[in-house]
């Protein structure tokens, strides 16, 4: 099998300088499109609240957890959780969301594993 | 085992979470920085600065702390050899092409991922450490719903929920299929992995119609009709004119799709779903054989499932509740379990859908057949409350659910899964051939048979999920070693994985010939002839 050879070239680097310049004005363009951050209670419905308190991964919510620590584990995906990438929750996002479990009281109807 | 505890993390705080990312670092993925292979540090700096000056400073991750996300996978990994060298996250098609010309420019190896979460096979992580994902999580539009028609045209980063939400926002009578995974998998992305649901259009790219995708070079490729100016038609007819082409850019690395067609499944106006419970390990001959019947004349319409008990029971507990024994949890022990809590060895679900007349035409047809190969039959009168009846019927209407991740932490905290994913032809001594060459190998590495055969048309993929502890690294090796040994045995019988882990897909692509290797690299040179897109994809450099 044919494997293309890796090399670079290196009159590259210089011939990135032209793409930058008119990529700044389809970025500006497309920052108006960008969605609202979503509410902390959105995303615990959509993504956390399906395995957190639903038989699968334990119960997170009215255990005062430690804001910090809800960011680490939402990006890293300690032990069996997915990790949650800038993409998907957002930097604004993640932080309002882990105070919002932080100081979130405990449901009744969520059961853990 | 790592030593750090997530409860030891909760309780420490932001202490806790130093320490986890102090433990990040001197993992084996930390220490040097990954690079993309063969490239100089200056001149991945440069492509880095490239890539941000396309994105934005905010969209490109490249240090050990904003790529954390990225290399989070429940595969084994125990050399460290999918580690990304960081990440790119474009918002647009037009950033899409210019990523593509730096990448020409600089040979920077772009993993694509759409929601980056395949979760039986390596999450986002690409086949060999060094290449950057292309993260098309920002492109989530879902730009047209046909109403009359019942067609999708989405982004790859439209999750199932997102369409689900976008569908009983606008009332639309229309259903999904979801993978057992849906509200956090992108529907472009499961579709192009040829991934299957559990309603009647659980197979997802046969119910896919047309695609957008960018090639290596920056041009952009409508498939089927949507080449066509003024087209009316891109999401009505999947064949077009000419060569078929939609099929090479699934599982492959030939282009970066950016939108996907997809037909909606009409909202029947009745359905009941199904659950037929067997006792014996053996019974999946007849369970087999009982089903081909039905779907192959499609009385019974939908994806069935035909659920092990140990998968079943992994879903909502943990191994040590049963066994604490080193060895494969024996079936009698399992059998036992099962049986409390309303499950048999085998459970089959299946579902009808229409009218009540016509349920109530087919129900007694299917009904003797399946009591006459030993199983009972159950429904919703008998089963609701059931967590696995309850879970199952949702996923045969499309609905949310994330029960099956449980299985993830079966064997420890740690978490660690991948998947093996062998084809049987639809004739009940296949896979139960299958099923104890299956029990044979993963006896012998002192690991749990918990399988899940989705049936199709005249075929059933038999999956395979492997749970061992990701934290223990002899767990993490022996389970590397075990998969390794099931693909290469399973091959030698002419069984082959229709799907793989990215630890694997160069093992399983020689299991398909060195024609059909010789063929796609034959594409792939002329697509792509800097191999900057997913080189090792499906084993294809």
């Amino acid at each position: 099998m044919k494997v293309a050879p890796r090399r670079v070239l290196p009159a590259a680097i210089a011939l990135g300088l032209a793409a930058m310049l008119s990529m700044t004005a389809l970025r500006a363009a497309q920052a108006s499109d960008a969605a609202p951050p979503r509410a902390p209670d959105t995303i615990y419905a959509k993504t956390c609240g399906y395995c957190h308190g639903h038989n699968v991964g334990p119960v997170i919510r009215g255990r005062a957890l430690p804001a910090e620590a809800i960011e680490m584990i939402v990006r890293h995906g300690q032990g069996a959780m997915p990790a949650f990438k800038p993409t998907e929750i957002s930097p604004a996002e993640l932080s309002a969301l882990a105070k919002w479990i932080a100081a979130s009281k405990a449901d009744s109807k969520e059961h853990g594993q | 085992m790592s030593g750090i505890s997530r409860r030891e993390i909760l309780r420490a705080g932001a202490v806790g979470s130093a320490l986890l990312a102090g433990q990040a670092i001197a993992s084996p993925l930390g220490g040097p920085r990954m690079m993309p292979a063969s490239m100089d540090r200056d001149v991945f700096a440069a492509a880095l600065k490239d890539l941000r000056a396309i994105v934005g400073v905010d969209w490109v991750f490249a240090d050990e702390t904003s790529t954390a996300s990225y290399k989070k996978s429940f595969i084994p990994d125990p050399l460290g050899q999918h580690i990304p060298s960081g990440a790119v996250a474009p918002a647009s098609v037009e950033e899409v092409q210019a990523i593509l010309k730096v990448a020409n420019r600089y040979k920077l190896p772009l993993w694509p991922v759409s929601t980056g979460k395949n979760m039986g096979y390596g999450m986002a992580t690409p086949a060999s450490s060094g290449q950057m994902i292309l993260d098309l999580k920002r492109m989530n539009k879902i730009i047209h719903v046909d109403a009359e028609l019942g067609t999708a045209l989405v982004e790859p980063g439209v999750t199932y929920q997102d369409m689900h939400d976008y569908l009983e926002a606008h009332n639309l009578p229309y259903w999904l299929d979801v993978p057992t995974v849906g509200p956090i998998v992108s529907m472009l992305g499961n579709t192009l992995e040829r991934g299957v649901g559990y309603t009647p259009y659980g197979d997802h790219f046969f119910f896919q119609c047309g695609m957008e995708v960018v090639l290596a070079d920056g041009s952009i490729l409508k498939t089927g009709m949507g080449s066509v100016k003024d087209s009316t038609t891109w999401q009505a007819f999947k064949w077009g004119y000419g060569p078929y082409l939609d099929g090479l850019f699934t599982q492959s690395n030939f282009g970066v799709v950016t939108k996907l067609g997809m037909w909606l499944m009409p909202k029947p106006p009745a359905y009941k779903a199904f659950m037929v419970r067997h006792p014996n390990p053996e019974d999946i001959a007849a369970i087999t054989d009982t089903i081909r019947p039905f779907r192959m004349s499609n009385l019974i319409p939908n994806g069935v499932l035909i659920m092990g008990a140990a998968y079943q029971l992994a879903m909502f507990h943990r191994r040590d509740e049963f066994w604490k024994e080193p060895g494969s949890i024996p079936d009698e022990v399992v059998k036992r379990e099962a049986a409390k809590r309303g499950l048999g060895m085998w459970n089959t679900y299946f579902a009808l859908y229409g009218t009540d007349e016509i349920i109530g035409a087919i129900e007694p047809i299917v009904r003797r057949a399946f009591e006459a190969s030993g199983g009972e039959v159950m429904t919703a009168a008998e089963m609701t409350g059931n967590p696995w009846f309850e879970h199952h019927q949702t996923l045969m209407r499309g609905g949310m659910t994330l029960e099956e991740i449980g299985i993830v932490r079966w064997r420890g905290n740690g978490g660690g899964m991948v998947a093996f994913a062998p084809v049987a032809p639809a004739k009940g001594e296949e896979p139960k051939g299958q099923t104890a060459l299956a029990k044979e190998i993963m006896g012998k590495y002192n690991f749990d048979y918990a399988p899940a055969y989705a049936v199709g048309g005249r075929e059933l993929h038999h999956i395979i999920f492997l749970m061992f502890d990701k934290s223990d690294p002899e767990q993490e090796k022996r389970a590397d070693a075990c998969m390794a040994e099931m693909i290469t045995r399973f091959g030698e019988k002419g069984w082959c994985a229709y799907r793989s882990a990215v630890s694997t897909m160069d093992l399983v692509a020689q299991q398909y010939g060195q024609t059909n290797r010789e063929v796609n690299a034959r594409l792939k040179q002329a697509l792509d002839p800097n191999h900057i897109i997913a080189p090792g994809k499906q084993g294809i450099a």
